[in-house]
């Protein structure tokens, strides 16, 4: 029973953590209609800048603050200096683009950081364990299960209720329409770019405690997030809430009953909605 | 993509770039075959790639998968004792164009986007798997090679151990998969795929199956991917993980976008410029993925048609 | 001659979400009937059109081609059937060459698109049908051409020989005169009853023109908001009160 309350949780958290990066990708394709391969190195850089922030000021919360504003930072000298002249040439460039990207920032980390992995510890507040059952379980996990619900609901708000929000919708659907009604497009652009990094960053500073920080989080990250969004059907918010949650019980279970085989499971799912619902469970048609 | 094997100085020059490179192991230190070695079968990769991306329009970042499957069929019969060295090359070569047709079937159902997506996926879902399952593919250490049958022609055998016969097989093997790639490309098939690439909807609507054609490219491009993978087994005398991580499937994107994807060779000439580019780079630092990111930013950017493509098209006007 | 109509529809229905935009439509075209559909903007033709074409199937209703039914079969299928649409957008191949463009229906057609090791110029009898399509319909010059580089009149001439190369039954013709000048308009009429003349092909187009759907058509279906509002022989149509209130308010339908 309780192995099952363990791993319940264990695939709640990872899940949520998990969708904080997709909802980022997501909603970066369905406004710009780029898919940034470099996501994961922003996942990875939230996590090492927080990490290099706690090494000069002992705060997580700090780092959790600074890091992804970085990370956010960069993602505006990207877009304009190097995306924007991209935007009306085929998809396959655009694609390159980002995977080049990818190359630099993931090597960057490795030679600024070095190739081995770090330790990150929570904060006090959200140290230790609680009991639960005969055993105890991580608070900070439990932690990571609260907040991401909180900060999908509060993206959710903003996308539905805020004026931002629906302008940003409107600009993902059609783009010449907004520049019709005096939308600025190009600023709208770096801004939700600038968003989807800080959200990518913010995943990998919170999963910094959770899991060590190292040079390959980027790589296996940005494979279970495209994995998430085509599951859940690109472009949605819900299809990354599902998808990530679903994938994250996934691997938690899979463990169990799984054994080592447990890596091929997200590709499994993968391949059953490809051959079953293709556009994914919240998907438009294709 | 314009066709230019009717010029004669064309001509002459490829018979002249063949003659060379059948003598060099002959008269240039062996160093070098090994070096050219290497170089051919990159190339071949780099040209299986773009059958994908130069000539149906399609951008996958998972060949690597199928370059390894190629490596790993035929080290695990090699280390069971099958002495057909054709026979190997062959399963090597039918394994990973099944393996293709399998995954290029999931694959061709959704475009572009998803369609990189999905491939780097399932690409890493084979490194994984070779990665992982120990008993069969010796996991992270690989499966390495003591000996590699010899070639068995009628009459005679040769033997792969002298790296200049290796050289020449593989010189062979390569050349072979370029000339099929070459008719391909020329066949009516050719100019379907290109058809696929420029406008996919005219095309359903002049009746062709797109995701059949498209499957039919992936599968063949997977199967030379395995070939050229079976070679560098052989070239190697080991099987490795390595092979299989999309880091390594980066490789052919990153030649064939230097050489130029517009033009037939492209892809080869980026390979040989590759490789002089990890010469230098790994003399200096160990970091040599940020140098090709940083080498492949502004050939995306202001140089779509890579070194090869570009010059062409200035010999052109 | 067969009475099985060419093309059959039974209400038909598509709607986008909760948009219904076009409903219950049911008609018939005998075989080699010139026939057009025609309707204010937003009406629904080029939704009935994707429909029929395979494009995407309806969400209601049935389609029926010489008798079978094709109703959501993929759009490569219907055209192996032998049913072909152009579109209001010029949809060809740019940077192919005409002659290319042709061949590729005809090496479908013959099922010789999976040949993988002969070389393309071997297909010789297929080179020679390309170019009969070609002169047939007039451009024949401008064979080695890449279509994309042709004035806008002759890219729709490639479009329609893309469309015809395969000798389809029934081709269905988005506004084959969109953006033409007067003279290219009255090629295309030319053409159009030429080819349904000599091969027995129906053709079944919408258009803005009026001139020249009173020009070919032998009966007119009208569109509006969705619904098959009238049929009829142009004279039924033109005299129609209800088809001149739809299109311009009670004035008079211009031909």
């Amino acid at each position: 029973m309780e192995s099952l309350v363990t791993n319940l949780l264990n695939g709640l958290s990872w899940g949520m953590l998990l969708f904080l990066i997709s909802v980022g990708l997501t909603t970066v394709f369905g406004v710009l209609g780029i898919l940034n391969f470099a996501h994961g190195s922003f996942f990875m850089l939230g996590a090492y800048l927080c990490m290099q922030v706690m090494h000069v000021v002992p705060s997580f919360w700090l780092g959790i603050l600074i890091g992804p504003l970085a990370v956010a930072l960069l993602g505006i000298v990207i877009e304009k200096f190097l995306l924007r002249r991209v935007y009306d040439r085929d998809v396959s460039f655009q694609l390159l683009l980002t995977f080049a990207i990818l190359l630099v920032l993931d090597d960057a980390v490795r030679i600024i950081w070095g190739a081995g992995y770090h330790v990150v510890d929570a904060p006090k507040i959200l140290a230790g364990t609680i009991p639960l059952f005969s055993h105890s379980y991580p608070v900070y996990r439990i932690f990571l299960i609260i907040i991401g619900p909180l900060i999908g609901i509060a993206l959710w708000s903003f996308f539905h209720f805020t004026r931002w929000g629906r302008i940003i919708r409107a600009a993902a659907v059609d783009r010449e329409m907004a520049e019709g009604i005096g939308i600025r497009v190009p600023l709208l652009f770096t801004a939700v770019f600038a968003f989807g990094s800080w959200l990518a960053a913010l995943g990998g500073a919170l999963a910094a405690p959770h899991q060590s920080v190292a040079p390959s989080m980027g790589e296996s990250i940005i494979i279970e997030s495209f994995i998430v969004v085509v599951i859940g059907g690109m472009g949605s918010f819900p299809g990354a809430f599902v998808g990530a949650l679903l994938l994250g019980l996934l691997e938690s279970f899979g463990t169990v009953f799984a054994g080592r085989a447990q890596m091929a499971l997200p590709y499994i799912l993968l391949a059953l909605v490809l051959l079953i619902r293709p556009r994914g469970f919240f998907g438009r048609e294709a | 993509m314009k066709n230019h094997s009717g010029r004669p100085k064309t001509v002459i020059f490829f018979i002249f770039l063949i003659g060379f490179l059948i003598g060099c192991p002959f008269f240039l230190p062996t160093y070098w075959t090994f070096i050219f070695g290497e170089i051919l079968i990159m190339a071949l990769f780099a040209m299986s790639f773009n059958l994908l991306l130069g000539y149906s329009g399609l951008l996958s970042f998972g060949q690597a998968g199928f370059f390894g499957v190629g490596a790993y069929v035929v080290a695990l019969l090699i280390l069971k004792g099958w002495q057909s060295l054709t026979l190997i090359m062959l399963a090597g070569t039918i394994s990973a164009a099944l393996a293709a047709a399998v995954i290029g079937y999931l694959c061709v159902r959704r475009d572009e986007i998803y369609f990189a997506m999905i491939t780097l996926g399932f690409g890493m879902m084979l490194f994984t798997i070779a990665h992982n399952w120990i008993e069969l593919t010796g996991g992270s250490d690989g499966l390495p090679l003591a000996v590699i049958p010899a070639l068995k022609l009628p009459g005679f055998e040769l033997s792969l151990f002298d790296p200049r016969i290796m050289y020449l097989f593989i010189l062979f093997v390569v050349l072979a998969g370029i000339f099929f790639l070459w008719r391909l490309v020329r066949s009516p098939f050719g100019l379907i795929l290109t058809a696929a690439r420029e406008n996919k909807e005219r095309l359903a609507f002049v009746g062709a199956d797109v995701r059949l054609v498209r499957l039919t490219a992936f599968t063949i491009a997977g199967g030379l991917a395995g070939l050229s993978g079976a070679l560098f087994c052989l070239f190697n005398s080991m099987a490795t993980p390595g092979f299989m991580h999309w880091s390594y499937s980066a490789r052919p994107i990153l030649m064939t976008i230097l050489g130029g994807s517009g033009v037939f060779l492209g892809p080869a000439f980026g390979a040989v410029v590759f490789f002089l580019l990890e010469q230098v780079i790994t003399n200096v630092t160990d970091n040599w993925m940020i140098f090709l990111g940083a080498i492949l930013i502004p050939v995306v950017i202001f140089f779509p048609q890579g070194i090869l493509g570009t010059l062409v098209k200035h010999f052109d006007r | 001659m067969t009475d099985v109509p060419i093309l059959k529809i039974e209400h038909l229905g598509h709607s986008y979400g909760k948009f219904q935009v076009i409903d219950d439509i049911s008609l018939a075209i005998p075989p080699g009937e010139l026939t057009a559909l025609i309707g204010p903007n937003g009406a629904g033709k080029t939704t009935f059109y994707n429909v029929v074409s395979g494009r995407f199937p309806p969400r209601r209703g049935k389609v029926f081609f010489a008798g079978r039914e094709i109703t959501g079969k993929p759009a490569h299928k219907i055209v192996s059937l032998g049913l072909l649409r152009s579109f209001q957008i010029t949809n060809i191949f740019p940077e192919l060459s005409v002659r290319e463009n042709v061949l590729i229906p005809l090496l479908l057609q013959q099922r010789r698109g999976y040949t993988f090791l002969r070389p393309l110029k071997k297909e010789k009898d297929l080179y020679r049908k390309a170019d009969d399509v070609l002169s047939k319909i007039g451009i024949l010059d401008a064979a080695d051409q890449p279509a994309g580089e042709l004035a806008y009149g002759d890219k729709r001439l490639v479009e329609m020989a893309i469309v015809l190369a395969r000798r389809p039954k029934l081709v269905l013709l988005d506004e084959p005169t969109a953006g033409m000048n007067p003279e290219e308009t009255e090629r295309m009429i030319r053409l159009i009853k030429e080819l349904a003349e000599r091969f027995g092909t129906t053709f079944f187009l919408t258009e803005h023109d009026m001139k020249v759907v009173f020009s070919i058509a032998k009966r007119i279906f009208v569109l509006y908001q969705g619904g098959l509002l009238a049929t009829g022989t142009p004279e039924e149509i033109r005299a129609n009160p209800q088809v001149r209130e739809a299109y311009l308010g009670g004035g008079t339908i211009q031909c």
